[in-house]
């Protein structure tokens, strides 16, 4: 099939040719950034915290009529309650180990702060979340230690949650320690986590994301530091590991559990981000803007090309009409029906090609402006290209229907007045 | 060249059967001339699709340059419709979009013809129906008489071995219809076999046979004297 007899008879068509070129150049610009953001939510929405969330949930309780002040005694007595609750956890049938914990990644509730090499360093090196954790924290989130060792019963302290007790010891994740120590080895090295007060790194895990999942976060996604202390306060959080199979049995017996062990606590529903709540809840409560955001690019996606592909159906099933006698006429002289069909197809491919190649130019400039004033990443050429395939298939797949009822016009059209 | 054995056209609907041709014997030879007429309705456009391949038939027989093409494909049909038929048509039927060069290229591209040859014919058949100075003019720039004389050129530069022409002159004026039989004339003094479909009888006059059709069957001339006679007395004329 060659061209030029294709490209003469469109060159007489030019309203409608440049209609759909316009149409598929930008369905091609806006799908390539949709599909672009979709993919980008999907993989931030799938990118794991580090820990094994399978079998875990999360306990968030209110104490009723607990000690406020600072004092020792107050701080003591919160600390009996809490360690209480924790070997209250740790007893039930259905859980295989329980932790005290003041956060946990997705939750959204985050204690972070700077990082320095040095004491009263000006400017942090580094800025990370703080996991006040103890020594069953790494075994029951599942986290994987790489290097060094993890904490003992006897590194780990309690404080009130005012409380400025920096403790002489820290376990952090290794994008901290890359980050602070970026020659390797961090183990054994000073950190200072309050400027002033040295602690010294006794352990890596591998990855723990921090709490909070929005833009702020960004830029210390994965600088964690687990800090042996228990905090004290007039809340409290449980991070809970089920055994395998038993998360909906242990759920339920943690709550009754606690309130058996002390009925002066609220515990929320599960309307909220307290109470009880798997992390399979967690991380869907966190991502839900992520997946909602993702839902509607790909739903104005699949409009776009279904109205790009009705848009080329309709011109095309158009066309066939209108050259009907046309194509009779072309039968009468000799073309096959394989003929009549190869016209229409590259017919199309000829006008989807000029539209992807505007589309193409078109993408590029969203994507500019969208980096410009929302921070969006540089599109890769690779969504791009697989934009382009992809409107040319769907222009060949639209075009596919119209062309062959075309092919099937039988050549004694061409004798026909009407 | 052409040869139809007790052939038969039906068209059928829920209710009815009919007949276009019935019974329908013809044996055009090889260089011959032959006009069809008959009136209306008589079945002279459907023998001229069916000859020309352009429409199956329903029964009988028909031998077209020696092959019997009853059970030939889609595509063997496509390929001798483009290899050894011209056609004419009375409403010229050339591709509005492509202008005159484009229009005679567009038979000979299904050939696979190169394009230096291809540009060769197509000139030459140009230069035979004197529109050399018009193969970049559309057909909408053209007279009747011009876009017929295209799609002659058309025919010719396909150099048919049969040339099937349905009312060649029926949209065109005394003149225009005197040059355009003059070029079949023409074609046919080349070697080329023609069959000739129209109801005018000073066309048909200018034929080597008439072949009269009515309600589907082929009449024999010879019985019909008057027919005959109006016949060269309309030839004389137009002469």
């Amino acid at each position: 099939m060659t061209l030029h007899p294709i490209l003469a008879a469109l060159r007489r068509h030019k309203a409608g040719v440049v209609l759909i070129a316009l149409q598929i150049a930008l369905t091609l610009a806006i799908v390539c950034n949709a599909i672009f953001i979709i993919g980008s939510r999907v993989q931030r929405i799938q990118r794991p915290t580090g820990m094994d969330e399978k079998n875990l949930f999360m306990v968030t309780q209110l104490w009723v009529g607990a000690p406020t002040g600072d004092d020792k005694a107050s701080i003591d007595k919160l600390d009996a309650m809490l360690r209480t609750d924790v070997q209250t956890l740790r007893s039930l049938p259905d859980v295989e180990s329980a932790i005290a914990i003041n956060s946990l990644p997705l939750t959204n509730s985050t204690w972070s702060g700077g990082i320095g090499l040095k004491p009263a360093q000006e400017h942090a090196t580094a800025h990370a979340a703080h996991y006040f954790a103890d020594e069953q924290t790494i075994h029951t989130l599942g986290l994987r230690l790489i290097a060094g060792r993890d904490f003992n019963a006897g590194d780990v302290h309690h404080m009130g949650v005012r409380g400025q007790n920096v403790p002489p010891i820290v376990i952090v994740t290794k994008a901290l320690a890359d980050k602070l120590f970026p020659g390797g080895n961090a183990v054994g090295k000073t950190i200072y986590i309050d400027r002033n007060t040295p602690s010294t790194i006794v352990g890596v895990v591998a990855r723990m994301q921090v709490p909070s999942v929005d833009s702020w976060a960004n830029d210390f996604t994965w600088n964690s530091v687990l800090i042996p202390t228990r905090l004290d306060g007039n809340f409290s959080r449980y991070a809970v590991r089920a055994r395998p199979g038993r998360m909906d049995a242990a759920m339920k017996e943690a709550r009754a559990a606690l309130f058996a062990a002390n009925p002066m606590r609220v515990i929320g529903d599960d309307a909220d981000s307290s109470g009880v709540k798997s992390f399979a809840d967690i991380r869907a409560r966190a991502y839900r803007a992520d997946l909602g955001m993702a839902i509607l690019m790909g739903v104005i996606c699949l409009i776009l090309l279904a109205v790009t592909g009705a848009g080329i159906v309709g011109l095309t099933s158009f066309w066939v009409g209108q050259r009907h006698k046309q194509i009779g006429v072309r039968r009468a002289l000799g073309a096959r029906k394989i003929d009549i069909l190869r016209y229409f197809q590259t017919e199309n491919l000829l006008i989807a090609g000029g539209g992807a190649m505007l589309g193409v130019v078109l993408a590029l400039g969203l994507n500019l402006l969208l980096m410009r004033h929302f921070a969006m990443a540089r599109l890769p050429i690779g969504y791009v290209l697989a934009g382009v395939a992809a409107v040319l298939a769907l222009g060949q797949g639209a075009v596919f229907l119209p062309a062959r009822r075309a092919s099937n016009v039988p050549p004694v059209v061409a004798t026909r007045s009407v | 060249m052409l040869k139809m054995n007790h052939l038969s056209k039906v068209y059928r609907t829920e209710v009815v059967e009919t007949y276009a041709l019935r019974d329908f014997n013809i044996d055009v030879k090889e260089g011959e001339f032959v006009a069809v007429t008959g009136p209306s309705g008589s079945g002279k456009t459907t023998f001229l699709t069916i000859a020309g391949l352009l429409e199956t038939f329903s029964g009988g027989e028909y031998y077209l340059d020696g092959i019997e093409v009853s059970n030939l494909n889609d595509n063997a049909r496509s390929k001798i419709r483009n290899e050894k038929i011209g056609f004419i048509f009375q409403a010229f039927n050339l591709i509005p979009d492509l202008n005159v060069y484009d229009n005679i290229e567009v038979p000979l591209r299904y050939r696979g013809m190169k394009t230096a040859e291809r540009k060769q014919r197509i000139m030459d058949a140009l230069e035979r129906v004197g529109l050399s100075s018009r193969a970049r003019h559309y057909p909408a720039e053209l007279s009747g008489g011009q876009q017929q004389r295209v799609a002659i050129a058309r025919a010719l530069a396909g150099s048919p071995r049969l040339l099937l022409a349905d009312e060649p002159t029926g949209n065109l004026d005394t003149q225009m219809a005197r040059g355009v039989l003059e070029l079949i004339e023409d074609i046919h003094r080349g070697g080329a076999t023609i069959v000739m479909v129209t109801h005018d009888p000073e066309l048909a006059a200018r034929a080597q046979r008439n072949v009269h059709i009515i309600d589907g069957q082929v009449v024999d001339l010879a019985e019909e004297p008057r027919f005959h006679a109006h016949a060269a007395e309309a030839a004389h004329e137009y002469r």
